[in-house]
């Protein structure tokens, strides 16, 4: 259903009112809501985690020991970039879903059971990763988002994810089934847009959790429960990135597809071209997973030249992005011109910027594009090699992940709710100010990790200073830095703390009968413009198949090959040392060489004296 | 007002980047800034943007040249 085929009356709030989603799918509602409520609650743990160490770090507040900032860190990077996106996600492709295809989902009591699912992985992993908070219960998973060997987690860890996993595979099945069923009622007709970004996304997430499925129900898990004694970490980590490149793109296709279809008509205007989106969502299908080892440059064990080939994949990656940047920025541009905006730049002003959910979608925007040129600087082969594991890393990932997916979910939330509640949104003005505080606590955090990835100081630590050596910065000092991380989190931290005010405060709100058509935005060159082969998603997975085949094949098979499939018995981590034998190793290098250095000594004195 | 409230609020959060890196693009020109400076000119564009802002056009009355949604 477009917006075109609402009912097209108008009250103060200028947008079309007519059927919400909730009047129209009053069962899909109640599941999206769930979705959504379930990734806030994700969204509210992390963000507390997040404050945390970044304030510890910056030893502005240290409420905990160093030893637990691991155990932070995990639950920052896995609450977030796991369960908020990936339950926000899968209530937004549902939306997607059963409104492009204007008809319900097959069996509702399988859409529950695959939330269900999702949501007892989460539960399962969570209270793996906070039991190591207390020393009362043997458990912990401080193995961080990115969880390969040789740090072992607690098998409930691993267990949870695998079934959280499999959730989201069983909600893919469910968006195949409904679009099954909507094309034999259907015949000939194109893939709506949304739905088929849906279905392409889905495609490539089966492909990519290929990876990490091995990885886990292989090796870490029989690992981690004793059935086997070692892994090979280069192999665990190959396959996680397998996984972990791709995952990226899967927080990332859902804010695409909210710029693509949400965005054109929140500016007042239609998407550019359909077309051009299809190809988008092909070429993220494509090339999304043959790139993962572009995050290991710096392993051992893998030859330049598979590297190599990872780097140029990645470049060609860049494409779908650009080709989003112009389209969505043309989309805007003729949103803004339809509401009176004129001249090159003018035109701007004209857009609706005291809207919440376009400022909030904009500005995602904005700071993606700023991600983006850092991402370039981490896939090149050789000036990874300047950033590589240095606070650099985070900083972009939080423009991309942390601001181009977060904010653009927040931003979308408050057009969502409105549609999922019947209820009309609190605080419209908070959520304006919750926009920028985010858009202003990225500049300060992302700015200085950036610029201190540059000095070469480190990520995933909670003391990053090293005794008898100094980070210097090249403008100002490293002081301002860690400032700047910390006010910047501070800032954040405020700005979740409105966003819950706003879900809140619209959630214990009335039912209201002023809510907005639900829709999604026409497109200036539509569906029918498009080749058909882009509907072809057979040979589209076919061939992503193949290229992941011709990327990761002989790198797992020389990988094999070198360590053995279960690697040369490596002990998990934390590794025991013995400290009397390294005292004695120890002493015994100190003998050996002042041994040496006096032999010289001597050597040279009975030289002089013959000469 | 040239623009509304709400557009003013975007506009002012765009210098933010803008003062955050001033000190850098200084010092590329062999200008030192120190960070009080950083504050006093990121408060001076403020105030420039402000007045600007709520300065009424051409002496007329207040106009919202913003988009409203």
């Amino acid at each position: 259903m477009s917006d075109a085929t609402v009912n097209d009356t108008t009250k103060t709030t200028g947008e079309p009112l007519g059927e919400a989603y909730l009047d129209k799918f009053p069962a899909e509602a109640k599941v999206v809501r769930s979705a959504l409520y379930s990734s806030f609650l994700m969204l509210a743990l992390g963000g507390l985690f997040g404050v945390i160490q970044t304030l510890h770090r910056t030893d502005f507040l240290r409420i905990m020991e160093s030893e637990t900032y691991y155990t932070v860190l995990t639950a920052h990077g896995v609450f977030l970039v796991i369960a908020f996106t990936i339950f926000f996600l899968v209530g937004v492709f549902t939306w997607g879903v059963t409104t492009s295809l204007d008809r319900g989902v097959e069996d509702i009591r399988f859409t529950w059971v695959w939330l269900g699912t999702m949501s007892a992985g989460a539960v399962m992993s969570a209270v793996a990763i906070l039991a190591g908070f207390t020393d009362s219960i043997d458990m912990s998973a401080d193995v961080l988002f990115t969880f390969y060997a040789p740090m072992q987690a607690h098998p409930l860890f691993y267990i949870g994810l695998t079934v959280f996993v499999v959730g989201t595979w069983l909600a893919g099945a469910d968006w195949f089934r409904s679009w099954w069923a909507w094309k034999k009622e259907n015949p000939g007709e194109r893939i709506p847009l949304p739905t088929f970004m849906v279905l392409t996304t889905m495609i490539m997430w089966y492909v990519a959790t290929i990876g990490v499925a091995t990885a886990i129900l292989a090796f870490l898990l029989p690992w981690s429960l004793g059935l086997i004694d070692s892994v090979n970490p280069t192999l665990t980590r190959t396959l996680f990135w397998f996984f972990g490149h791709p995952v990226v793109y899967f927080w990332l296709m859902p804010a695409y597809m909210m710029w693509y279809v949400l965005l054109p008509k929140i500016s007042g205007g239609k998407l550019f071209s359909d077309p051009l989106a299809r190809v988008v969502f092909v070429l993220f299908l494509l090339l999304s997973t043959p790139v993962g080892i572009h995050h290991q440059y710096l392993d051992p064990g893998i030859s330049e030249g598979f590297k190599f080939i990872a780097m140029t994949n990645t470049m060609f990656l860049l494409l779908p992005s650009l080709l989003t940047a112009f389209t969505v920025v043309a989309s805007m541009e003729h949103g803004a011109r339809q509401r009176g905006g004129t001249g090159r730049i003018g035109w701007l002003k004209a857009l609706p910027w005291r809207d919440p959910v376009f400022a909030g979608m904009a500005l995602a925007g904005l700071m993606f594009a700023a991600g983006g040129f850092s991402g370039m600087i981490n896939a090149g082969m050789n000036i990874n090699y300047l950033v590589h594991n240095t606070l650099w890393v985070p900083g972009h990932f939080h423009l991309t992940v942390g601001t181009a997916v977060a904010l653009t979910f927040m931003a979308a939330t408050y057009w969502f709710l409105p549609q999922l509640t019947g209820k009309k949104l609190w605080g419209r003005s908070v959520a304006l100010v919750q926009v920028v505080l985010w858009f202003i606590g990225m500049t300060f955090m992302t700015n200085a990790m950036h610029r201190a990835g540059l000095l070469g100081i480190p990520r995933r630590t909670a003391e990053p200073q090293y005794d008898g050596f100094e980070f210097e910065a090249g403008v100002g000092s490293v002081a301002e830095l860690d400032a700047q991380i910390a006010l910047g989190s501070i800032f954040l931290t405020l700005s979740l703390v409105l966003f819950f005010a706003v879900v809140i405060g619209t959630a214990l709100g009335s039912r209201s009968d002023d809510i907005p058509a639900n829709g999604y935005a026409e497109a200036l060159s539509g569906p029918e413009d498009s080749p058909k082969i882009l509907d072809n998603l057979k040979l589209w997975f076919g061939l992503a198949v193949v290229l992941v085949i011709i990327a990761y094949t002989f790198p797992l098979l020389s990988i094999i090959e070198r360590g053995g499939l279960f690697g040369p018995d490596i002990t998990a981590f934390p590794q025991s040392i013995d400290i009397v034998s390294m005292a004695w190793v120890t002493a015994e290098q100190y003998a050996v060489d002042a041994f040496t250095s006096a032999s010289e000594a001597t050597q040279a004195a009975i030289n002089g004296v013959l000469r | 007002m040239r623009i509304s409230k709400e557009a003013l609020l975007i506009v002012l959060a765009f210098t933010v980047p803008f003062v955050v890196e001033l000190r850098t693009v200084l010092a590329w020109f062999h200008i030192e800034v120190t960070v009080f400076e950083s504050l006093l000119l990121g408060a001076a564009l403020i105030v420039a943007i402000l007045v600007w802002a709520l300065f009424p056009q051409d002496g007329s009355r207040d106009t919202d040249a913003s988009g409203s949604s």
